[in-house]
């Protein structure tokens, strides 16, 4: 065939009338058809690719590009031709003078991207996903929950209460005697934190040691926390925190804050995780330093308010260090979205004052809450669905 | 046909050969140097390397002596992936409120919206399928698909709610159905693509199998009828656990059985034209694969865990193992090396999955398969345009899986 620029056709006629050959290492397909053209190439001032003694192509060598091909074969195509017309050569000797002719043959080839620029640019996307998640986020939360509507957020909160309800049984304790002393223990704490609407409120049968405040503003005391409180302000000085955070309208933020997070966090890693348990474990690095700064906020809302009630804030404390301390040694929670640390627990007993006000229940008042889900199959109406 | 002989009157047809000659050590490199990619680039190298593994399967796969080339980008993957975050954002904040709206009326209503995340999906499928068609050329001409999305998706939802509804029985016809639509668009050149599989061949072939799967459910069922007339035999429950452990040791041969089925059926039933294809992997081809996979799985696993006690060892000292799990609580440091820990993990079960359930079982697949009656196809005009990257995108963003 050639082995040369000057390769003339007696040259061809050597050994290039083998086109009907088996062994014909050229393959032209016009990009028009998948006919098989079995060619033979001449190298002038372009490249002619002839089939017998027509010439179905003229490509000049400066428009020839690599095609994507297994190694052993050069497959070549050419920016002026139709786009699917395709060279096939299975010749290293050949390939090797026609490739020495072409001078822009790896352009925008396949595999030869920039790794240095996909790397480069990952980076930075990555680095502002993450700046966004660290500062534009937090503040995005904060402006963003002030905005909400409180009928929407009531609607998110009925949506969450009905979930929360189908997970837990969703029996609330409505014993007589001790509904009367719960409203009594929540209309002084929200009259002392400057609530002027009543909250709503109750408290719910189920043995799990909690108590949290849905978006909208209603709080769930569990009957569980209830079974390990010793005294009134404990369960005071929690259902004040909760208050704190319908203050500060936390479950909103979170929620923005939290969805804005997973979704960014998504965006980064994509389909590389397979599941979405990375972009929950990052997730939950981030939002876990975000609600400890919430939590210490709700706290100060309680230490001001038992403070205004006159009553100590150590029991609060001792209440959450009796659960978290007899917790943490069966279940391994990294990231407890109630941690009780050190410096919390430090910060409660600091600020705790001696008793200046009032007990907030009587003896028997509080007796009646402890019972408030042992069942009164009287009077009442049990629940309010 | 020169001599009357007993041969049929068609002479056999002489088949063209599809082998795959990749070289698995090169393709194990490519992913192992893909998956260090990602973890550097945050994983978006991920568009660039699904290119590159199609390019080394496409050019290394021959058929009639001539191997497709695969023309997709990396680049057409990145923003097709950005075209269907601007399609999915607002679908999530509408489904958002829509979920709160429905959850007020009743707690859990707005589990409906799910159907609509899987037509979704299904859609994708559909699309993902067409941009890697039209991305596929060989001897000069593409392969190009049209048809609709949407109607691809509808069909698949109902098919799919028609198998829940029967445990599973009419998965072969389910195929076959969504398959002959898919493949009634799909087109090389001016050569028009059918599926001539039927769901009932596939059930006769796959119904022991089934019958294997479901072997806890019914065996349920019939303990619940034992028990009902007069409890379990003595030994009973005994029997009952080794039988559970027999068949959760049976389950990757029957799903090794299962896809080296389908995967004949599949191949057995594509026609382009007058071309045929023709696979005889066997039952048992596939077995090996999914051990390993398996067997992988678990050392990487024990590899993981080993690293994580190592670390809150390392970093919480080994003293004082009482109140160890109340001091992990919220341990940034542990935290982070769980992440990269755990990111570790799914690189390396990656690269076990694309060397094992992608390049070995294609290399296997390919090496049963061959092609009939080719010489149809040496003539095909090229037809068709190319479609977007918009379906790979959403696939991604949904994570859904198939083809």
């Amino acid at each position: 065939m050639m082995s040369g620029m000057d390769s003339g056709p007696d040259h061809n006629s050597e050994n290039g009338s083998t086109a009907s050959q088996p062994g014909n290492p050229c393959v032209f397909y016009d990009g028009t058809s998948s006919r098989r053209h079995e060619v033979r190439l001449e190298l002038k001032d372009h490249l002619a690719i002839n089939e017998n003694d027509t010439t179905l192509a003229t490509w000049p060598f400066a428009d020839i590009r690599r095609a994507d091909s297994a190694s052993g074969m050069l497959r070549l195509s050419c920016v002026t031709a139709p786009s699917l017309a395709r060279l096939e050569i299975r010749d290293a000797s050949i390939a090797a003078a026609l490739t020495a002719r072409c001078p822009h043959l790896n352009d925008g080839a396949a595999g030869r991207h920039g790794i240095a620029a996909i790397v480069g640019w990952s980076v930075a996307a990555t680095i502002s996903i993450v700046a966004v998640i660290w500062f534009g986020l937090p503040l995005a939360a904060d402006r963003l929950a002030s905005l909400v509507p409180n009928a929407l957020e009531r609607r998110i909160g009925d949506a969450a209460e009905g979930q929360i309800r189908g997970i837990f049984g969703g029996k609330t304790c409505n014993n007589a005697s001790g509904r009367a002393a719960f409203d009594k223990l929540m209309k002084e704490i929200g009259t002392a934190a400057g609530i002027d609407t009543p909250v709503r409120a109750a408290v719910l049968e189920t043995p799990v040691p909690n108590a949290f405040a849905l978006p909208g503003g209603k709080v769930y005391l569990f009957s569980g926390l209830l079974a390990k409180a010793d005294n009134p302000d404990e369960i005071a000085g929690v259902l004040a925190h909760e208050l704190g955070h319908v203050r500060h309208r936390d479950n909103t933020r979170n929620m923005i804050y939290s969805g804005g997070t997973s979704f960014l966090i998504g965006l980064l890693f994509g389909d590389v995780t397979g599941s979405g348990a990375l972009i929950f474990a990052s997730r939950s690095l981030v939002t876990a330093s975000y609600s400890r700064d919430a939590e210490q906020a709700a706290d100060e809302f309680s230490i001001d308010v038992m403070h205004r009630l006159g009553r100590p804030t150590k029991p609060m404390g001792d209440l959450i260090f009796r659960i978290t301390g007899s917790q943490a040694d069966k279940t391994v929670s990294i990231l407890s979205n109630h941690p009780l640390t050190e410096d919390r627990l430090k910060r409660l007993t600091d600020e705790d004052r001696p008793a200046s006000g009032p007990p907030l229940l009587t003896a028997e008042e509080w007796a009646s809450l402890k019972a408030i889900c042992i069942a009164s199959k009287g009077p009442t109406t049990p629940g309010d669905h | 046909m020169n001599q009357m002989t007993s041969v049929p009157l068609h002479p056999p047809p002489i088949p063209g050969e599809v082998s795959f000659s990749g070289d698995r050590d090169e393709f194990r490199g490519l992913v192992e140097r893909g998956a260090g990619l990602e973890l550097v680039t945050f994983g978006f190298y991920r568009f660039w390397l699904a290119t590159d593994i199609r390019r080394h399967l496409w050019s290394h796969t021959s058929v009639d002596g001539d191997a497709p080339e695969y023309t997709g980008r990396g680049r057409e993957l990145l923003i097709g992936f950005l075209f269907a975050l601007a399609i999915l954002v607002p679908i999530y904040l509408a489904y958002f409120i829509i979920g709160i709206e429905a959850e007020r009326y009743k707690a859990f209503a707005s589990f409906p919206l799910f159907l609509f995340f899987y037509l979704f999906g299904q859609f994708a499928i559909y699309r993902a399928r067409r941009y890697r068609l039209t991305r596929t050329v060989w001897r000069g001409v593409r392969f190009w698909m049209d048809g609709s999305g949407w109607a691809y998706a509808a069909r698949a939802a109902a098919w799919t709610l028609l198998t829940v509804l029967t445990l599973g029985a009419v998965l072969p016809w389910r195929e076959a159905a969504l398959e002959r639509y898919k493949m009634q668009h799909c087109h090389y050149g001016d050569l028009p693509g059918r599926f001539e599989g039927r769901g009932s061949e596939l059930f006769k072939r796959g119904w022991r199998l089934w019958l294997a799967a479901a072997f806890p459910v019914i065996v349920a069922i019939l303990a619940a009828l034992v028990g009902r007339i007069g409890g379990l035999p003595p030994g009973g429950s005994s029997i009952v656990g080794l039988l559970s452990l027999i068949w959760v040791f049976a389950l990757p041969f029957i799903y090794g059985a299962f896809k080296a089925i389908e995967w004949r059926w599949w191949i057995s039933g594509i026609r382009f034209g007058e071309v045929s294809f023709q696979s005889d992997l066997s039952g048992d081809a596939l077995y090996g694969l999914y051990w390993k996979v398996i067997g992988w799985f678990l050392l990487i696993l024990s590899l993981f865990v080993i690293y994580l006690i190592t670390c809150s060892w390392w970093i919480l000292g080994f003293t004082d193992m009482v109140h160890l799990a109340s001091r992990l609580q919220g341990s940034f440091a542990i935290t982070a090396a769980a992440v990269v820990g755990y990111l570790g993990f799914i690189l390396a079960m990656n690269v076990v999955l694309r060397v094992y359930l992608l390049r070995d079982l294609w290399a296997r697949v390919a090496a049963s398969t061959a092609a009939f009656r080719l010489e149809a196809a040496a003539n095909v005009a090229a037809k068709g345009e190319l479609a977007n990257a918009l379906g790979e995108g959403l696939a991604g963003g949904l994570d859904v899986v198939g083809f």
